[in-house]
């Protein structure tokens, strides 16, 4: 299951990239693209402003299968306060720009499972494939909006797969 | 209406602080930092690389339990007090912008071989300088020694 959580991020890094360039935030002194794992990052008191922050919460499996099917609830939690040369006013143009980049990011809903374990990375035998995103309310904080979009990712677990 | 008459800050507040610190039982408190080169592998943004974090010791500070209401089940909270002119040597030496910019990059700070994670930070100023941060610190869950 750890392989289909790695590969989901990587997907959605990569994606993110490329829908949006500009996006990026400095973390733990590398430059990359504003989308993180919040249990693989030091715990914040606050959200990264515009930035996507990934939690995994539910999880079930499906023993039913010929190979266990576990699904796994993601939530993607983004937040933003506007820019500075707006004085702010613009955050809710920022955060449908949030929006509308996460429906970008999930589509297509899959991608090749890898083994990012190993140096290089390898493919594995199964995908991993996801739901459409269930947007949830805008929530606002003083001058902050976020809103957290829902995504369940299904994965089969592979053979000898930990 | 701007406030023309002349000051001429002198860091004594600055002064008196870190003197206050350190006789008030002062100790040291090491922040929890990324190192300087980053890991920009996918291994080190999905938790199977230790990032490696350095410590950067600020003295002198005063660690204390805060004055907050508990909740059943919820971690204590500390104060940390920490002299500005230790944290004005550090963001020199890391050729950052401000106090805050060395702030949010910690990841936490260790105190007494116990991890803490930062919860809010604010500073108290004279004439336009600030002479003490006060750290408000949850405990770390993870018991492993710092």
């Amino acid at each position: 299951m750890q392989n289909a959580k790695d590969t989901f991020y990587i997907a959605l890094r990569s994606r993110l990239a490329s829908v949006n360039p500009a996006r990026t935030m400095t973390l733990r002194a590398v430059a990359r693209p504003g989308i993180l794992v919040s249990e693989a990052e030091a715990p914040a008191a606050q959200p990264q402003l515009d930035a996507f922050a990934l939690s995994w919460t539910g999880m079930q499996a499906d023993l039913q299968l010929a190979a266990i099917l576990a699904q796994m609830t993601c939530e993607i939690q983004y937040s933003t306060v506007g820019t500075q040369a707006n004085a702010g006013l613009d955050r809710g143009r920022a955060l449908e720009e949030m929006d509308y980049e996460v429906l970008h990011l999930l589509y297509p809903y899959s991608a090749q499972k890898m083994n990012y374990t190993v140096n290089p990375a390898t493919a594995m035998e199964t995908m991993v494939f996801w739901s459409e995103p269930e947007f949830g309310p805008v929530v606002t904080l003083r001058d902050r909006l976020s809103r957290t979009a829902k995504v369940t990712v299904f994965a089969f677990q592979e053979q000898g797969e930990q | 209406m701007a406030d023309l008459s002349t000051q001429n800050p002198c860091g004594l507040a600055q002064r008196i602080a870190t003197a206050l610190l350190r006789a008030g039982g002062g100790t040291t408190a090491s922040l929890q930092m990324p190192p300087l080169q980053g890991d920009s592998t996918d291994a080190g943004q999905i938790g199977l690389n230790a990032p490696g974090f350095l410590s950067l010791p600020l003295a002198p500070v005063v660690f204390r339990k805060a004055r907050v209401s508990m909740q059943d089940g919820e971690l204590p909270k500390y104060e940390l007090l920490v002299s500005a002119a230790a944290v004005t040597t550090q963001v020199t030496e890391l050729q950052l912008s401000s106090a805050q910019a060395l702030f949010a990059r910690a990841s936490g700070v260790a105190v007494a071989g116990k991890l803490f994670l930062i919860e809010a930070i604010s500073a108290s100023e004279n004439q336009g300088q600030a002479y003490l941060y006060r750290l408000l610190l949850q405990e770390a869950s993870g018991e492993w020694p710092m």
